[in-house]
């Protein structure tokens, strides 16, 4: 709460660039919403809870997606959520649609709109075949880039056309909210030149825009990293990179490393106790082998039943092949 | 046997013979019932054998079906003979005996030993000399044999000629024999009828089994009563115009392929046209004196116009090719008939045609031969009136099979277009975000509505019935047995109607067709009052396409089994759905999901994918936000049913006690419920007036605070320097101790 910053601008200003107005506003909009049921056990407490939720972050759970998408604390709590809900569904190799995980995160968030879903999975399969199965963690990071950097991610996609279009972008961006504009692909109409854009002047609008850009945006030094490594690149080529990137994940936050992915040893203990007092199944649950040894102590993925459900594949958990060849076609 | 009383009454039949064409019986005068058995009597070995060829091939184990009887062996003179018996008969001379006389002068011609005895007998050289003129003349080609006889024969036989079996190709030339009465040409090979044209009193012309292959030079004898043609090459009935006193016409075993040229035959009594080419029988027009109609082994389909003839009795019509009995349905409108037979026809395999024939034909005496009892009667008007209403109870079935057809045809079509509205409406959504989204189910609904509406209770006592059905133009209700169908959205409100408590009880399969999932959502908790014991739930073209949808089914009382037809639900292409599912209505402890068995596995395997979820929804749930959710799951149910039945205060409570209960379902998944699209939509509204005003509030709040906060801030920077100014004065005040104890006592002596 105390730093310099505070102090260089007026109070409201730094409230609500800090988004505890957010918070307050909800706080007393829930508390409108139930104040007979917080009555009861006291305003006080109510807060306590309000913002202790707040701080663990699952003040979003089941909330409507205006809320979730209102900070950038929410967007990573969200994100950290459908990570812990479904990690159970990664971990057990299922390959879904992009319709299904879409259903997945609604479960989390009942309007939560297919459109930053299709933009999350067109970064997986960066073309148009939208009805390919992906890996839940290469959905989850690109999911992860989409959700929490939506409004930057809009903005670059308008300069990168521009730039495709030969326009100089550095003299007004106007980012568009008209998605789906950069979705077509550039007209090659001169088949010499090569897909993309020249990552130098890539990286010179992205800096020009970070600056400016009052949304949260992706460390510069890490987007610098990634445009130094290659010559041109496209959009998707960009997102693709930029969704892998693990120093991108770790200064957002909410999920953990790549190889971690499935690791979550506490909510691993939770459901071998849930597993346990299945309705009805008590009696059967010792029967079964798997089930009979100590939960704690097995791996989860040795000798319990985690396959496929009903693709045999193999469980591709590193990452997507089309994205793997498409990146190094750009280096 | 017959033959046997025949022949012991020969001798005086031969008598009778020999006394020439005496006898005469004229059938008219005989009584009807003497004269049937007369026939049947005399007929049988005799020549109306050949036209009643039942007759004749039942007593010879139907082994020569309609054919004549060719082979020369002993019962060929039977041919002969009957056509005596048959001159006799028609001739109407004279009636000398009774039918038993009669039986006893057919018997005579079987007991004359041999053809030739029979020509000695009847027409002593005649047929030899005959014979020999024949040869004579043959071999001069233009002229024709002229046959001549005798004036002794003449005068003895003078009415009679038998030219059988005599390698004929031509009728001879039978000059001064006009008185002439009887012509036998049987067994030759003459292919035309020539020569005869002055026989004007000629009554019986005999040309069975020749090669004629027309009917010609026969307009000349108009006192022509018999005419056997039978065994030719006839491919057509015509030249029959001046033979009006026709009375027997054989035709027997030719080509003919239909009835034509005999309308105008009013005496004809006899028409034998089996072993023919027929396809069909009509065209019978006139025929006001037959009674015998002979169609046996043709290829008839159909009957027509029988019922046109008068007279008729015996209509035989075996081994043709009827298969229904529609197509000689105008049998049924004969009121003569009393013999008919079928056998041989696919109609006759038919388990119903007996008692269809007998319920139809109730003048019928005999049917294939065999006489009809009172018990068969009864039988048949029993099994046909059980038939009837079979019929008519499968005709209302499959007239309600069709209109449930065309109901559901007409709902789908409905469905169909109120998707295409929706997808166009959704993608204008997405199109113009800015514009509020508009209900596509709503506008369509509304031009729904207005269809009729059928007012009935849906069964009142029919509980065993299994159909009770209610069509509508636009929606389908079914109750077949324990299964309760629904298409079509307007389906749905017949929910709201009373339903007796049997019925009600019945069901346990609920099946849902062309409804939007959403609009179901709204009916369960009626649906879980109305029908307790519904244990089934079918879903088919229902949009059902997200997991959560699922949620909104662990409201119910319970379900067994869920079918979720993958036609029109997507949700059924998830990976995931059936465990999903399972997860969420685990309280249920489903057995069946679209028809396959629950395995502890699936439950194991649905735990362990949603486990977590559950646990973070339960747990982690911050507290405020738990009470609000269930809160609303509470006050949603409560609202379905306001909204629906406002006016039935006593249900609403009693739903109310039953909300608050809130299932015994597991409370860690309590929390993850299905909100309809409609009501979220209005639950975000509403989310948004409240924010707004939160907001201003906030707003004031703060800027109140911030305002506060600036003048403490400053109040602050202040502070010290006042302090310090404050003390100054204070001590420049009271630096001189004297002065300021002045000063002090003056103020207190200036109060008082």
């Amino acid at each position: 709460m105390l730093s310099p910053e505070r102090l260089a601008q007026p109070d409201y200003e730094y409230l609500a660039q800090r988004h505890v107005l957010t918070y307050m506003e909800d706080a007393v909009y829930q508390l409108l919403e139930n104040r007979e049921d917080i009555s009861q056990y006291g305003i006080a407490r109510f807060f306590m809870d309000y913002f202790n939720s707040v701080c663990q972050g699952t003040h979003i759970l089941f909330r409507e997606f205006s809320f979730i998408q209102a900070t950038p604390h929410n967007r990573a709590s969200f994100l950290r959520a459908f990570w812990r809900c479904f990690r159970t569904v990664g971990k057990n190799g299922d390959l879904l649609t992009m319709r299904e995980y879409h259903c997945l995160l609604q479960l989390l968030c009942p309007d939560f709109p297919l459109e930053l879903t299709q933009k999350a999975a067109r970064i997986v399969l960066m073309d148009d075949a939208m009805d390919c199965l992906m890996s839940f963690s290469d959905f989850l990071f690109a999911f992860q880039i989409q959700f929490y950097y939506s409004e930057f991610l809009d903005s670059v996609a308008a300069i990168y056309q521009d730039l495709l279009s030969g326009k100089n972008p550095n003299t007004v961006i106007v980012p568009t909210s008209s998605s789906g504009q950069y979705r077509q692909r550039p007209a090659l109409g001169e088949a010499g030149v090569p897909e993309g854009v020249e990552a130098s002047l890539f990286y010179q609008c992205l800096e020009n825009l970070c600056d400016r850009h009052k949304y949260s945006c992706p460390p510069l030094a890490l987007v610098k990293e990634i445009l130094n490594g290659v010559q041109r690149l496209t959009f998707y080529g960009f997102l693709g990179t930029l969704s892998k990137h693990p120093g991108i994940n770790q200064a957002l936050g909410a999920l953990p490393d790549k190889a971690d992915l499935m690791q979550d040893p506490a909510m691993d203990e939770e459901l071998e106790r849930l597993l346990a007092q299945v309705p009805g199944l008590v009696p059967a649950v010792t029967a079964t082998p798997e089930l009979g040894c100590p939960p704690s102590r097995t791996p989860p993925r040795v000798g319990s039943p985690w396959r496929p459900l009903h693709h045999p594949r193999k469980v591709d958990t590193e990452s997507d092949g089309s994205t793997e060849e498409t990146d190094e076609s750009e280096t | 046997m017959i033959p046997g009383k025949y022949r012991s009454v020969s001798g005086r039949a031969a008598n009778n013979v020999n006394c020439g064409l005496h006898l005469v019986i004229q059938p008219s005068s005989l009584p009807e019932k003497n004269k049937v058995e007369f026939k049947l009597n005399r007929d049988t070995p005799s020549f109306p054998g050949r036209l009643l060829q039942h007759d004749l091939e039942r007593n010879y184990s139907s082994r020569q079906g309609d054919g004549r009887v060719i082979s020369p062996s002993p019962r060929n003179k039977s041919s002969c003979i009957s056509s005596t018996t048959n001159l006799t008969e028609l001739c109407g001379l004279e009636m000398k005996t009774t039918t038993s006389s009669l039986s006893a002068f057919g018997d005579s011609s079987i007991q004359t030993p041999s053809k030739s005895r029979i020509r000695q007998g009847c027409h002593s050289a005649g047929p030899n000399i005959s014979g020999d003129h024949i040869n004579l003349v043959n071999s001069s080609m233009p002229s024709f044999p002229i046959l001549q006889h005798s004036s002794e024969e003449k005068s003895l036989y003078s009415d009679r000629l038998t030219l059988e079996r005599q390698k004929l190709t031509v009728c001879p030339i039978i000059d001064g024999e006009e008185h002439l009465r009887l012509l036998n040409f049987q067994h030759n090979f003459i292919t035309r009828i020539q020569n005869i044209s002055n026989l004007q009193r000629l009554i019986f012309l005999d040309l069975y089994d020749n090669q004629i292959e027309e009917i010609s030079g026969l307009s000349t004898l108009r006192s022509l009563r018999v005419l056997l043609l039978g065994k030719n090459r006839i491919k057509k009935i015509s030249n029959l115009e001046n033979l009006i006193n026709l009375d027997v016409l054989d035709l027997h075993g030719n080509q003919i392929t239909k009835i034509e040229n005999v309308n105008h035959l009013c005496d004809l009594r006899v028409l034998n046209l089996a072993r023919n080419l027929l396809s069909h029988v009509d065209n019978l027009t006139g025929l006001d004196s037959l009674t015998e109609l002979n169609l046996r082994h043709n290829q008839i389909a159909f009957v027509r116009d029988v019922d046109h003839l008068p007279s008729l009795q015996r209509l035989f019509l075996s081994f043709n090719n009827i298969s229904s009995f529609d197509s000689v349905s105008c049998l049924a409108d004969s009121t003569s008939l009393s013999d008919i037979t079928f056998d041989g026809n696919p109609i006759a395999q038919e388990s119903w045609y007996k008692h269809t024939v007998l319920q139809n034909m109730t003048q019928l005496r005999q049917l294939d031969m065999r006489r009809i009892t009172e018990e068969e009667r009864r039988m048949a008007s029993v099994v046909a009136k059980k038939e009837e209403e079979k019929k008519r109870e499968s005709q209302k079935q499959s007239l309600l099979k069709e209109k449930k057809r065309l109901t559901i045809n007409n709902v789908a079509r409905h469905w169909d277009l109120q998707q295409r509205v929706a997808n166009n409406a959704t993608n204008q959504d997405r199109k113009d975000s800015a514009s509020p989204p508009q209900d596509p189910c709503q506008t369509e609904g509304s031009t729904i509505s207005p269809f009729p509406e059928d007012t009935g209770a849906v069964d009142s006592g029919l509980t065993s019935a299994l159909q009770s059905l209610s069509v509508i133009d636009t929606h389908l209700v079914e109750v077949d047995g324990d299964t309760l169908s629904l298409y079509g959205s307007g389906a749905l409100e017949s929910l709201d109607r009373n339903w007796s408590v049997q019925t009600a009880g019945m069901i346990t399969t609920v099946s849902f067709t062309f409804i939007e999932f959403d609009e179901i959502v709204q009916v369960l908790p009626k649906l879980k009052i109305k029908l307790p014991n519904s244990l089934h739930l079918k879903f088919k073209e229902t949009n059902l396409a997200m997991l959560q949808q699922f949620n909104a089914l662990a409201q119910l009382r319970r379900i067994d089994q869920l079918t979720v037809d993958p036609q029109g639900n997507p949700v059924v292409n998830f990976t995931l759905w059936k465990y999903y599912v399972l997860f969420r209505l685990s309280h249920f402890s489903m057995q069946k999901i679209n028809g396959t068995e629950v395995t502890q596995n699936d439950m194991i395997m649905a735990e362990r994918l949603f486990g977590i979820l559950a646990h973070v929804a339960s747990s982690e749930l911050p507290q405020y936000h738990l009470i609000s959710i269930l809160g609303d799951a509470r006050k949603k149910q409560f609202r379905y049913l306001l909204e629906t039945k406002g006016k039935k205060p006593g249900i609403v409570n009693e739903e109310n006690n039953d909300s608050k209960r809130l299932v015994g379902e597991n409370t860690n998944r309590a929390t993850l419920n299905y909100t309809t699209r409609e009501f979220y939509n209005e639950k975000l509204e509403d989310i948004k007036e409240k924010k707004k005003f939160c907001k201003m509030y906030i707003e004031d709040l703060v800027k109140e605070a911030t305002e506060i906060n600036m003048k403490n801030e400053a109040l602050q920077k202040l502070w010290p320097q006042m302090f310090i100014e404050l003390v100054r004065d204070a001590v420049i005040e009271t630096r001189n101790k004297n002065s300021y104890m002045k000063l002090c006592l003056q103020q207190i002596t200036d109060q008082k």
